[in-house]
C-alpha cells in the first residue's frame, strides 16, 4: 500500500485537485432518529445543482473535537522552517475546520418551557465556542419552528424573545435564523446556504488577512520557505471564498517566491514538487478566468525551467516520472476546459500534452532499465517506512524535516536510492505509457490529425510489443498497414511489416505470417536481399509444415516460447490458410481481363488472367483458378496447368487462357470477374490467396504507363483490367427487305411490306416477327395496324409470320401505319427465333429499323368572291358571295379525288343545292390544282373571320384502293351589315334605240326610317327614256320595305 | 541549413526525400507524415486561406528537436522542410527562398521526358541539387 503510493508519488494529492468549497460544520442535526431533521439535512446536501452556492455541510456531533490551533507565535525570529508546504493543511481548511458552525435548535416562540430550553440552546452555544477556541468561526444558531412566523416587527413576543435568545446565548441578532417546518424547506434552505456562504467568505477573507500580517516579520534569510507557504495559504484562503482573481495573484506570487529559492540536492524534489502544485492551481484558475494562452505560456515555461533540472542522477527517472505527471495533468486541465466550452485548435490541443507526457513516461522506462537494472533486493530496515507520516510534501522520508544542506549519512541516503530503484523497477511502465498513448490518440483523432494519428497508434504498437503482448501490437499494426499502403509510404510500411512480422512470429499467427512475407516479398519494400532470403526460406518451411526460424535480433528466450507456442499449428493434418489479398500490394500480382466487352451467346468467353511474381525467388504454384460471377451463380474455372508451368521465376510474368461457353440464361446480362484464387503448397498445407480482380486504377495515369520501359514480353504494367462482359444474343443470319412507297402522306393508311430471307445454315423455328417501337413524341400521332381498313392495334405488335422456315427460305409479311404529323418515324422490327443447331436451339435475334419521312398529299387555299366575280376579302350579311376551295397536289405519286364536300357551319346558309363537283374521280398529279366553287350567304354580321363550314376531301393514292377522308376546316371573312340593300334587275339583252327597264330595288335592312335622295346618272352609252329622276325621290324608307323603282334608259 | 527536405505528391505519397543524416530518415519520415495533417487542414480545412497565389503555408510544427515547414503548389504537390530547432539562423525568409528553388528544380524535373509524372523521383542529379540548397551552397 505504501509503496503504491511512493510509485505514485507525482499523483497530485487528492486535496489539491478538489475544486475547494467553503466548509459548513452543522450541530444539532439528529439525522438517524429524527424524521425532520433528516429532511432539513437532505435539504441542505441533496440536490446540490451548479446555480447553488459552493457550499460543503459537514454533520458535528455534540462531542467534536476540532483540530488543535497552535500557539501563537508572537516573533519568527529563531524559528526555521521544516518544509514548504505542510500535508495536513490543505485537508484541514477543506474538511476539518468549518468557517460557520450551525447549531440547529428546536424552539417555538411560544414555548412553555421557553426560559429552560432558553438557558440548554445558550449552553449548546457556549460549549461549541469553547471547543473551536481561538478559531474565528462564525456561530450561527438555527430555531426549528413549527408554527408559521408572523412577519417581523409584528410579533412582539417573538421579538422580544429573539433579543433575549441573542443576550444570553452571546450572539448578534443576525446569526439568529428562524427555520419553519413548512412547505417551502427547499427554498429556506437555499437563503438560509447563502447566508452563511456570506459569512464564510468574510471569514476566509479575515483568514487570509490574518496569514498576510505575518509577513512583516519574517526575513528573506531564514524564511524563504515561509513567504511561499504564506503566500499559498492566502492564495488557497481566497480560493475558499471563492475569489479566483485574488487567488491567482496570491499563487503567482508564492510561484515566484519559489523560484528565489536556491535550489540544492536535498531541497530538490520538494522545490519541484512544490511548483508542480502550484504550477498546477494557476493553470487552473488560468483557464477558469478564460485565459488560455497564459496558461499554455505558464506551463511552458514552468517546463523550462525544471526540465533540466534532474537532481540526483541515481534518481533520474523520478524527474522523467515528474515531467511526464505534468504533462499529463495539463492535458486533464486543458481537457476539462475544453469540455467546459473552450475551443481547441488543430495545432493546440490537449493531445499534444499526453503525447510528450507519453515520450517523457518513455525516457523514464529507459532510465529506470539503465539505473534500476542492478537492484534487486530491497534494503533493511526499511528507508522508506516513515512515508506516510511525513509532515512535508516531497520530502524523502528517510531525512523528513531535515533542513541541513549536507548528506547526513551516506549509508541511509544510499538506501534510500536503492529503495526507490527498487520500487521504481516495479512499476508498469509500459500500462502507463499505453494509457497516455490511448489518451492521445484520441484527442488527435477529434483534432483532425490522422496521420499523426497512426503514427501513435505505432507509437502505442510499440510499447505493447515492449511489454510483450504481442497479439494485441501485431493487432495494431496490422490495422495501420492499410492506410499507409494507400498513401504509398513504402519504406514506413517496410518497417512496420518487419515489427508485424516479428509479432505474428511471436504469437504463432500463421495466417498474418503468410501475409507479411508475401508483402514483405514484393518489390516496393525496400528490405535488404538477405533479408528477403530468410524470408523467402521461413515462407517455404511454413508451406513444408516445419517452424519457421526467427528474426535473428530476437533473444533466445522469446525464441524458445515462440517455438512451443508454433508446435501446435502444424498438428492438424489439414492445414489450410485462405488470406484475402484485397487492398494487399504482395509480391504476387494478379490481373484478370475479358477479351472483349460483348460476347454472343454461342461464342467462347475468354478471359486473360496475367500473374507476376516481384519477389527475388521463384514462387511455384500448385492451382490458379478464377471465379467468374454471373447474377445468379459463381463458377470457379481452374487453369490447365499441363500446358503452362506453375513455376513462376523472378519478375516473371505469365499469361493464362480460360475459355467457356457462356449460359444462356445470362443473355442481357452482365458476367464479372470475381476473386483470382493462387494455391500454394500441397495437400497437407495448403495456402490460398484470393484477389480480387478489380484493381484499383486510382492515382495511376494509364497513358503515362506506356511510357514505362518494360522487358517483359507481357507488359503487365499496360494491361487495362476488364473485369465485366455483357452476354449478347447471337447476331443473326436473316435479312430482311421492306418494300414501300416512299414518302408516306399524312392521314392515309400506309403500307409496309416486309420480307425475310433465311440466310441462316439451319432452319428456325418460333419465327416472331414484332414491330416493336416507332419513335415517338406524346401524345401519339402514329396508329398500326395489320391490314388498311383494320382495326387500330398497340405497340409491340406481332406481325402474322409463318413459324418455321428452312434454311434458304423466304417469309414475308406486312404492316400499315397511319401518321397524323409531318416527321419521319424510325421504325423498328424485331425478329426473334430459334435456331435449329445441332444441340441445343439457339436463340437468336434481329432488329432492322427502318425511316418513313411522312408528307401532306395536298394544300387547300381558298378565294372568295362576289357574285360578279370579283375577289373580296369582306361578305355582307344576306349577300351571296363564292367560295373557290384550291387543291394544289404536293404527293409525288398521283392522287384521285373520290368525292368532295363542303358541310356548311349553322351561321352560314348554302344557297345552290345538289351540286355536283367538278373534281370527283378527278385524277390530279404533283403541282396541279383542282378548283371548284360553292355559294354561301351570311346571315348575322360578326367582326372576326367567319368560319364557313369544313371542307371534306375523299382521296386515294393512283395505284391504291383504300380511301382516305381528309377534312379542312374553312374560315372566311368578317362579315359586315350595310342598312340599304340595291340590287338590279336587268334584261337579258338591250336593244339599241329602244328603251329597256332598269328596275332598282332599294331594300332597308336597318330598323330605323331612312330618307333616301336617289340620282340617276347615266353612263356614255345610255340615255334616259322617260322619267329621270325615280318616283321615289324624296321618299322616307321605311325599315324592312321594299320598293322597286324603274327607270327608262336606252 | 536544412536537415530534411521531402516532396510529396498530391495523394500525399511521398515523392522524394532528402536528409543529411541517414539514420535518422525514418524519424524523419514519420514526422513528415504528421506534418502532412497541418498541411491538409490548410488547404482543405474550414479556415484555409484565401490568398490562394501564396504558395508558402509557413511553419507546420514546432517540435522540440526540429521545425517544419510547408510549401503547396498550384497541382498540390507538397514540400516540407525540417529545419534544426536549434539553428536560428534561419528566419522565414531563407526558408521561403529554400522552397522557390525547390519548386524551380521540381519543374524541371517535370519538364525532363524521362520523368513520369506520379512516380517517385530517383534522378542523381535532382538529389544533387536538393541538397546544395538544403546545405546552402547554391
Amino acid at each position: 500500500m505504501a509503496h503504491s503510493a511512493i510509485q505514485n508519488s507525482f499523483d497530485l494529492p487528492q486535496e489539491l485537485c478538489v475544486k475547494p468549497s467553503t466548509l459548513v460544520g452543522v450541530s444539532g442535526l439528529d439525522t438517524l432518529n429524527n424524521a425532520i431533521h433528516k429532511a432539513i439535512w437532505e435539504a441542505f446536501t441533496g440536490n446540490r445543482r451548479v446555480e447553488r452556492a459552493p457550499v460543503s455541510f459537514k454533520l458535528i456531533s455534540n462531542a467534536h473535537e476540532f483540530p488543535v490551533i497552535k500557539p501563537k507565535r508572537n516573533s519568527y525570529d529563531w524559528y526555521i522552517p521544516k518544509g514548504i508546504l505542510k500535508k495536513n493543511w490543505m485537508n484541514k481548511h477543506l474538511y476539518e475546520i468549518p468557517a460557520v458552525i450551525v447549531i440547529f435548535y428546536e424552539l417555538d416562540w411560544n414555548d412553555l418551557q421557553w426560559n429552560e430550553k432558553m438557558i440548554e440552546c445558550a449552553s449548546r452555544v457556549q460549549s461549541m465556542r469553547a471547543a473551536l477556541e481561538g478559531r474565528n468561526t462564525r456561530i450561527t444558531v438555527v430555531l426549528i419552528q413549527n408554527i408559521i412566523p408572523i412577519p417581523t416587527g409584528e410579533d412582539i413576543l417573538a421579538s422580544e424573545r429573539a433579543v433575549a435568545l441573542c443576550a444570553s446565548c452571546e450572539l448578534h441578532s443576525q446569526s439568529l435564523f428562524i427555520l419553519p417546518i413548512g412547505d417551502h424547506l427547499n427554498g429556506y434552505a437555499i437563503r438560509l446556504e447563502n447566508a452563511f456562504f456570506e459569512f464564510a467568505q468574510s471569514y476566509y477573507h479575515n483568514e487570509a488577512k490574518a496569514v498576510r500580517s505575518h509577513k512583516d516579520q519574517l526575513n528573506k534569510n531564514t524564511h524563504q520557505y515561509l513567504y511561499v507557504r504564506h503566500q499559498f495559504k492566502m492564495a488557497f484562503h481566497y480560493e475558499l471564498k471563492q475569489d479566483i482573481m485574488t487567488a491567482h495573484k496570491h499563487y503567482s506570487h508564492a510561484y515566484n517566491n519559489l523560484l528565489e529559492i536556491r535550489i540544492v540536492d536535498t531541497n530538490a524534489l520538494e522545490i519541484r514538487m512544490v511548483a508542480g502544485y502550484i504550477n498546477y492551481k494557476l493553470c487552473k484558475m488560468l483557464f477558469a478566468l478564460n485565459l488560455p494562452r497564459d496558461a499554455i505560456s505558464h506551463f511552458k515555461n514552468h517546463i523550462e525551467r525544471f526540465k533540466h533540472r534532474i537532481g540526483f542522477h541515481e534518481l533520474t527517472f523520478e524527474h522523467y516520472a515528474w515531467l511526464s505527471k505534468q504533462f499529463q495533468f495539463f492535458g486533464d486541465v486543458f481537457d476539462e476546459t475544453v469540455k467546459l466550452g473552450l475551443p481547441a485548435v488543430q495545432t493546440q490541443h490537449p493531445g499534444m500534452y499526453y503525447q510528450q507526457a507519453a515520450q517523457y513516461a518513455i525516457t523514464r522506462k529507459i532510465v529506470c532499465y539503465e539505473l534500476c537494472a542492478k537492484v534487486t533486493t530491497y534494503p533493511q530496515p526499511d528507508p522508506l517506512e516513515n512515508f506516510a507520516q511525513m509532515e512535508y510534501y516531497g520530502q524523502r522520508p528517510w531525512r523528513a524535516g531535515k533542513i541541513s544542506q549536507d548528506i547526513p549519512d551516506p549509508q541511509l541516503e544510499s538506501n534510500g536510492i536503492q529503495a526507490l530503484q527498487y520500487l521504481e523497477k516495479q512499476v508498469n511502465h509500459s500500462n502507463l505509457i499505453i494509457t497516455l498513448y490511448g489518451l492521445a490518440i484520441s484527442q488527435f483523432k477529434t483534432y483532425r490529425c490522422p496521420r499523426t494519428r497512426k503514427h501513435l497508434v505505432l507509437q502505442m504498437a510499440d510499447e505493447y510489443y515492449a511489454s510483450q503482448d504481442y497479439s494485441k501490437s501485431l493487432t495494431l499494426l496490422t490495422h495501420m498497414l492499410w492506410d499507409f499502403r494507400q498513401e504509398k509510404w513504402w519504406s514506413l510500411m517496410s518497417h512496420i511489416m518487419n515489427k508485424a512480422l516479428k509479432c505474428s512470429f511471436l504469437t504463432a499467427n500463421i495466417q498474418d505470417y503468410m501475409l507479411l512475407s508475401l508483402e514483405l516479398l514484393g518489390k516496393y519494400t525496400n528490405i535488404s536481399l538477405d533479408n528477403k532470403k530468410r524470408i523467402y526460406e521461413n515462407f517455404n518451411r511454413v508451406l513444408k509444415g516445419e517452424i519457421p526460424f526467427g528474426d535473428p535480433d530476437l533473444p533466445h528466450d522469446m525464441l524458445q516460447k515462440a517455438i512451443i507456442i508454433w508446435q501446435p499449428v502444424f498438428h492438424s493434418s489439414q492445414l489450410k490458410v485462405t488470406v484475402d489479398m484485397t487492398n494487399i500490394t504482395s509480391c504476387i500480382e494478379t490481373k484478370a481481363r475479358f477479351l472483349s466487352r460483348f460476347y454472343e451467346v454461342d461464342q467462347k468467353v475468354t478471359v486473360e488472367i496475367y500473374i507476376r511474381n516481384t519477389s527475388p525467388f521463384m514462387i511455384t504454384f500448385s492451382r490458379v483458378s478464377v471465379c467468374i460471377n454471373s447474377p445468379v451463380f459463381t463458377s470457379e474455372y481452374a487453369v490447365n496447368s499441363s500446358t503452362i508451368s506453375l513455376d513462376f521465376p523472378s519478375n516473371e510474368v505469365k499469361k493464362f487462357e480460360i475459355q467457356f461457353y457462356p449460359d444462356p440464361n445470362d443473355i442481357l446480362k452482365d458476367i464479372q470477374i470475381g476473386n483470382i484464387n493462387v494455391e500454394i503448397g500441397h495437400p497437407g498445407c495448403k495456402l490460398e490467396l484470393k484477389f480480387t480482380s478489380s484493381c484499383d486504377t486510382k492515382g495511376t495515369y494509364p497513358e503515362l504507363l506506356h511510357f514505362k520501359y518494360s522487358k517483359d514480353v507481357l507488359n503487365f504494367d499496360n494491361i487495362r483490367p476488364l473485369s465485366t462482359a455483357s452476354i449478347v444474343p447471337r447476331s443473326s443470319k436473316l435479312e430482311v427487305s421492306f418494300q414501300h412507297k416512299q414518302p408516306a402522306l399524312l392521314g392515309e393508311w400506309y403500307e409496309v411490306y416486309v420480307q425475310i430471307d433465311n440466310k441462316e445454315y439451319n432452319s428456325i423455328d418460333n419465327l416472331e416477327v414484332l414491330l416493336a417501337s416507332i419513335e415517338e413524341e406524346t401524345p401519339s400521332t402514329t396508329q398500326v395496324s395489320v391490314n388498311s381498313n383494320g382495326i387500330v392495334r398497340n405497340l409491340p405488335l406481332s406481325l402474322d409470320v409463318k413459324k418455321k422456315m428452312g434454311a434458304g427460305e423466304t417469309a414475308s409479311t406486312y404492316f400499315h401505319l397511319r401518321v397524323h404529323k409531318v416527321s419521319v418515324k424510325n421504325v423498328q422490327i424485331k425478329i426473334t427465333y430459334f435456331l435449329n443447331n445441332d444441340n441445343v436451339p439457339v436463340i437468336s435475334t434481329k432488329t432492322e429499323s427502318l425511316l418513313i419521312s411522312v408528307v401532306q398529299p395536298f394544300t387547300v387555299s381558298t378565294t372568295y368572291t362576289s357574285k360578279l366575280m370579283m375577289d373580296i376579302n369582306k361578305f355582307y350579311v344576306d349577300e351571296e358571295f363564292g367560295i373557290i376551295p384550291a387543291i394544289s397536289i404536293l404527293s409525288p405519286w398521283p392522287i384521285i379525288i373520290e368525292k368532295t364536300s363542303f358541310e356548311f357551319s349553322p351561321s352560314v346558309r348554302q344557297v345552290e343545292k345538289n351540286i355536283v363537283s367538278p373534281l370527283h374521280k378527278m385524277k390530279l398529279n404533283e403541282g396541279e390544282v383542282g378548283n371548284e366553287l360553292f355559294l354561301a350567304c351570311c346571315d348575322r354580321a360578326t367582326d372576326q373571320n367567319v368560319t364557313l363550314g369544313q371542307y371534306t376531301i375523299e382521296w386515294r393514292r393512283a395505284d391504291a384502293q383504300s380511301i382516305t377522308t381528309s377534312t379542312i376546316t374553312i374560315i372566311g371573312c368578317p362579315v359586315l351589315k350595310v342598312p340599304l340593300k340595291l340590287s338590279t334587275v336587268l334584261p337579258a339583252h338591250g336593244t339599241v334605240r329602244t328603251p329597256t327597264v332598269i328596275e332598282y330595288m332599294v331594300e332597308n335592312k336597318s330598323n330605323h326610317l331612312i330618307q333616301l335622295d336617289v340620282n340617276v346618272d347615266a353612263s356614255d352609252g345610255f340615255m334616259f327614256a322617260g322619267f329621270k329622276q325615280p318616283q321615289a325621290k324624296g321618299v322616307m324608307k321605311l325599315p324592312d320595305c321594299v320598293r322597286p323603282s324603274n327607270i327608262s334608259v336606252k | 541549413m536544412a536537415v530534411c527536405v521531402a516532396i510529396i505528391g498530391k495523394d500525399n505519397s511521398p515523392k522524394f526525400l532528402s536528409s543529411l543524416n541517414p539514420d535518422e530518415e525514418l524519424c524523419f519520415q514519420y514526422k513528415i507524415l504528421s506534418s502532412l495533417d497541418i498541411v491538409e487542414e490548410k488547404i482543405h480545412g474550414v479556415n484555409r486561406a484565401t490568398d490562394n497565389r501564396e504558395l508558402f503555408l509557413g511553419l507546420l510544427y514546432a517540435l522540440e528537436t526540429h521545425k517544419i515547414y510547408g510549401y503547396v503548389t498550384n497541382t498540390k504537390m507538397k514540400f516540407i522542410i525540417v529545419v534544426d530547432s536549434s539553428n536560428i539562423a534561419l528566419r522565414d525568409n531563407e526558408i521561403r527562398s529554400m522552397f522557390r528553388k525547390i519548386h524551380s528544380e521540381y519543374a524541371d524535373i517535370i519538364c525532363n521526358p524521362f520523368y513520369i509524372p506520379g512516380e517517385p523521383i530517383t534522378f542523381k542529379s535532382f538529389a544533387n541539387n536538393i541538397k546544395n540548397i538544403m546545405t546552402g551552397t547554391v
